[in-house]
């Protein structure tokens, strides 16, 4: 699975999703999410990928968390 | 004498904050309730850097003792005021209405202590993370805006996943409440709703008025349409704010404009009608007006005998 799918999988914990509804420039506004669900969202990532995400301004669309996510993995490594 | 973690940690005598209520809580409340022993509170709320800067050089004027300011997360002027409360030298400051941790090392490095209000305990978790030196664990009883869950079930949960130390709010009004607080896990309590009836509070005497003569079933939810929900007394105003929510011939912005400006005729002009008058579900408990000195001191008066007759309990 591509980060972008298993972010999408943790996702589906918050928001019914239609399939190929989310794309990697959709918002946290789009998908109506307010702070305490993104920082849910943001610590269900941690613990799928086994990193720490600073949730910051910088995090506004699907695409900034999965390269986040990559990053921090790739540091990880 | 009831002592906890909380009292070194900030440096006052009962383990008691009088939370940060927008428009209301100013240096006047605040030093009262420091000098009474507690953590009072200016509330930032959506005010200027200028006007805060003046509230605690004025606070300071009225008490030696520690104070707090509480930053309200969503404000315009969230900026500056995060900058104020540096140079100001604030000793503690709360934070509502979002998470903080932007902040949040500016304010450690300055030495200031930052206690934010977790709606949840994922929040209380990424809090301590970021560097706070304590969370108060805020139930949906509470007056002005609330989160989902209540005090009896957020405060255990939020205490078993954080090491810090947890302060409760939302729903306590007198010792039985402080003492209940404290089995849940919590070494101090937030109150709002009991010191709207502060001698010091300087609220129109219709709001006051209101506080005091609220019955069980007067306070009522609003706003959950916007995303914002908020918990006030019933009155016109709150009843019409309500049934518009599910009028879908109104637009959210419509709504929005209702709202605005409603908690200053509230506070300022005392408009029992068109009015947002905040308060929490324990406002029936508020029974008259006296100093903020004096409410800390009952309270905690009953929380320790009730806390000493907890005993009879166990056989
Ligand atoms: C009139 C009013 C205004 C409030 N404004 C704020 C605010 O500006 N910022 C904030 O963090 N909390 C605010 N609160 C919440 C209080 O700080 C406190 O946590 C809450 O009142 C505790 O619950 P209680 O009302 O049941 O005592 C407000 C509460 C009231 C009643």
């Amino acid at each position: 699975m591509t980060t972008f799918e298993r972010v999408e999988a943790q996702l589906k914990e918050f928001k019914d999703l239609n399939p190929g509804e989310l794309t990697m420039e959709t918002t946290f506004a789009q998908l109506e999410l307010d702070s305490l669900d993104t920082v849910d969202l943001l610590m269900a990532c941690e613990e799928e990928f086994g990193i720490t995400i600073e949730p910051d301004e910088n995090l506004k669309t699907v695409g900034d968390v999965v390269e986040r996510i990559d990053s921090l993995v790739a540091q990880k490594q | 004498m009831i002592e906890s973690q909380l009292c070194q940690l900030v440096g006052i005598k009962y383990p008691i904050f009088q939370g940060g209520m927008a428009w209301i809580a100013d240096a006047n409340l605040a030093a009262a309730v420091s000098e009474g022993g507690g953590l009072g509170i200016i509330a930032a709320m959506n005010a200027n850097a200028q006007w805060l800067r003046q509230e605690i050089r004025k606070i300071r004027t009225l008490t030696q003792k520690p104070f707090g300011v509480n930053v309200m997360l969503m404000s315009p002027f969230v900026e500056e005021v995060a900058q104020v409360v540096i140079e100001e030298k604030v000793p503690v400051v709360t934070t509502g209405a979002g998470n903080p941790s932007k902040y949040m090392k500016a304010w450690n490095q300055a030495g200031i202590r930052v206690i934010p209000v977790v709606p949840s305990v994922n929040m209380a978790r990424l809090a301590e993370r970021s560097g706070a030196a304590a969370v108060i664990a805020e139930g949906g009883e509470s007056g002005g805006h609330i989160g989902e869950l209540t005090t009896m079930a957020l405060v255990p949960q939020v205490r078993d996943s954080v090491s810090i130390p947890v302060i409760a709010a939302g729903g306590i009004a007198d010792g039985r409440g402080v003492a209940a607080a404290m089995m849940l896990g919590a070494c101090g309590v937030q109150l709002g709703t009991r010191f709207l009836s502060a001698t010091e509070c300087g609220i129109h005497p219709n709001y006051k008025n209101k506080v005091i003569t609220a019955k069980d079933l007067d306070t009522i939810v609003t706003g959950r349409r916007l995303g914002h929900p908020v918990r006030q007394l019933k009155n016109k105003f709150s009843r019409r704010y309500a049934k518009e929510e599910y009028n879908m011939a109104i637009s959210d912005e419509e709504l929005e404009a209702m709202g605005s400006g409603a908690l200053r005729r509230a506070v300022v002009e005392g408009d029992e009608e068109n009015g947002c008058f905040l308060a929490g579900q324990i406002a029936a408990m508020v029974h008259k007006e006296q100093p903020a000195a004096q409410i800390i001191e009952e309270i905690f008066d009953e929380a320790q005998a009730v806390l000493k007759e907890a005993g009879k309990w166990v056989k």
